[in-house]
């Protein structure tokens, strides 16, 4: 009877199509604004965000507005966010990495000058 | 620092790039690869990395496979490392990981730098969650992300297909996709098309895959307005032409993607001098060539995207074309005779496809006029289209004076998305239409480098 439920669960995995190398292990794990956050290495940081829901990555320096990733390939540097400590970093070309820490517009609002 | 001299440098690893450089170093040749991107393959070949890779398998098989025959061949890639001008003979480079600027010479430059998505301003077009179907397309296909749960496709041209099917296939629900233009029907420019049944056994696929889905596919009809409280909420869409019967709509989304078909990238051919004549298809400046890709300036060869839009297999003919004509000026071994003339003919067809293409998805240019005063049309410089019709108005001769007035252009971007809208809010208000030759001309650094490279390079410590 023990072995009852993770026999079910490989058969459900089976029957759904799951692979069993999971995101289990391979295991990555951004921080992004204090948040841990789980990645597969080597999708593009812009990716990663907008799957967690994260649009709005920084201010537009003239009119304050938040923006977001908009051409995805490097043209319009809408996408840049501070990554390990350096500015300016687009996302879209940049990979995420285990332990990669990405700060974007919300949390610099929150963090007193 | 110096990067090596070589007999070929070849700026830009997609399609073109890749063939090119494969066949030149096959031939003897010594050639270096450069892309800003850390990982070759440039769009179309974009490739999946690390555990994506593991996990779902390559992304485009032939990508990789033309990836490690490059390596193989003995090219020396340099992945992430952006070309961002050219001086004295030399290409000044800038690695995209910390800045590091370099320079490194070449007998031969063949520039193979693609093109990037067009756009067309529209009010609300800067909110987070609009975005291009190539950066949709590219999350799903490469990175398995849906970027929105509820997403709407729009613009015009045939790419805006399977970037809508590349959203299905990662299950994203689609609000339906919009084309400005009304290509899909029995048309007379339509039959051209019969010439090329592997296009449209492609495109009844994506449209048996779309009807499946029951996603609406609304020829004439365009995005109004994007709207939401600092994050795309609402998306308002109406015919292209005023109509009685069809009224506008609102739609609710979380994700918009806009492209208006391709803007060839030129600017590097443009800093090295070549003559550009206007390309009558996208309506862009290109490099003036000869059907092997010469161009005006000696030992400089233009393929791919960069030529005119056409599409990957013209991109990749075209790279085995101009790497012919590098051999044949090298005097190095040329490539068989029988693979040229092959991709000659390859690359006049697929041209001629290009052409049918366009005739069906003109890009709208009188939708520019239709621009409301208050859309942000310089998205880096949050410039609007009154301001930029008020500065014509007042004065404003040419763009570079509209320029000067309103900062349109002046941004990160440069002006490669605002440019042709800013030129021709400008002549609109003078009455004339506007050419590529009056657009915003590149200048250096083609693209914005960190400013402790120059420190760095120079030997110049910052005060602090």
């Amino acid at each position: 009877m023990h072995s009852a439920p993770p026999l079910l669960a490989r058969a459900l995995y089976w029957l759904l199509g799951v692979r069993r190398q999971g995101i289990e292990s391979d295991p990555c794990t951004i921080n992004l604004d204090g948040k841990p956050v789980r990645a597969l290495e080597g999708q593009c940081v812009a990716a990663v965000l907008v799957r967690t829901g994260t649009w709005d990555f920084q201010r537009n320096p003239v009119s304050g507005e938040a923006r977001g990733p908009y051409c995805g390939m490097g043209v319009c540097f809408e996408c840049e966010v501070v990554i390990d400590g350096a500015p300016a970093r687009r996302a879209c070309l940049t990979d995420v990495r285990d332990g990669m820490v990405i700060h974007t517009a919300a949390s610099a609002e929150r963090v007193p000058a | 620092m110096k990067q090596g001299s070589y007999d070929c440098a070849i700026v830009g690893g997609g399609p073109a790039g890749l063939t090119a450089a494969h066949l030149l170093a096959r031939a003897g040749a010594s050639v270096v690869l450069l892309d800003e991107q850390e990982t070759l393959g440039g769009q179309y070949f974009k490739q999946r990395r690390g555990v994506v890779r593991r996990r779902y398998g390559d992304y485009r098989q032939e990508g990789s496979s033309l990836i490690a025959a490059v390596g193989a061949a003995g090219v020396q890639c340099l992945a992430g490392t952006l070309v961002w001008g050219a001086e004295d003979g030399a290409l000044l480079t800038s690695r995209l990981c910390d800045g590091a600027i370099g320079h490194l010479t070449a007998r031969a430059v063949l520039i193979a730098t693609g093109a990037s998505e067009e756009c067309m301003p529209f009010p609300g077009w800067t909110l987070p969650g609009v975005c291009t179907p190539g950066f949709a397309l590219q999350a799903a296909h490469v990175d398995r992300v849906r970027i929105g749960r509820r997403v709407l496709v729009a613009g015009t041209g045939p790419f805006l297909l399977p970037a809508a099917c590349a959203l299905l296939d990662v299950g994203a629900r689609l609000a339906g996709v919009l084309e400005v233009n009304t290509p899909y029907r029995l048309a007379r420019s339509a039959l051209p098309a019969a010439l090329h049944p592997a296009r449209l056994v492609e495109l009844a696929g994506y449209m048996a895959r779309l009807r499946l889905h029951r996603v609406p596919i609304r020829q004439g009809w365009r995005v109004l307005e994007a709207s939401g409280q600092g994050r795309l909420e609402q998306v308002t869409i109406g015919p292209v032409a005023d109509s009685a019967v069809a009224q506008p709509e609102e739609l609710a989304v979380d994700a918009l993607c806009v492209g208006y078909g391709f803007r060839p990238s030129a600017e590097l051919a443009q800093v090295l001098g070549c003559a550009c004549i206007v390309d009558p298809a996208s309506g862009h400046l290109v490099p003036k060539t000869d059907r092997w890709g010469r161009t005006s300036t000696k030992l400089v060869y233009v393929a791919g995207e960069a030529m005119g839009i056409a599409g990957v297999h013209a991109a990749k003919a075209r790279g085995i074309l101009a790497a012919a004509a590098i051999c044949e000026d090298l005097t190095l071994p040329c490539p068989a005779p029988r693979e040229v003339r092959a991709a000659a003919w390859t690359a006049r067809r697929v041209i001629a496809f290009a052409r049918t293409t366009n005739q069906l998805y003109p890009f709208p240019t009188s939708l520019y006029s239709a621009i409301p005063d208050h859309a942000t049309v310089c998205r880096c410089e949050c410039v609007t289209a009154g301001e930029i019709r008020e500065a014509a108005a007042t004065g404003g001769q040419d763009i570079h004076a509209i320029k000067a007035a309103t900062r349109a252009g002046m941004g990160l971007c440069q002006g490669r998305q605002c440019g042709r809208a800013v030129a021709a809010l400008g002549a609109a208000s003078r009455g004339v239409r506007a050419t590529p030759s009056e657009w915003f001309r590149p200048r250096l650094p083609l693209k914005p480098i960190p400013y402790p490279a120059f420190e760095e390079d120079s030997g110049v410590q910052a005060a602090r």
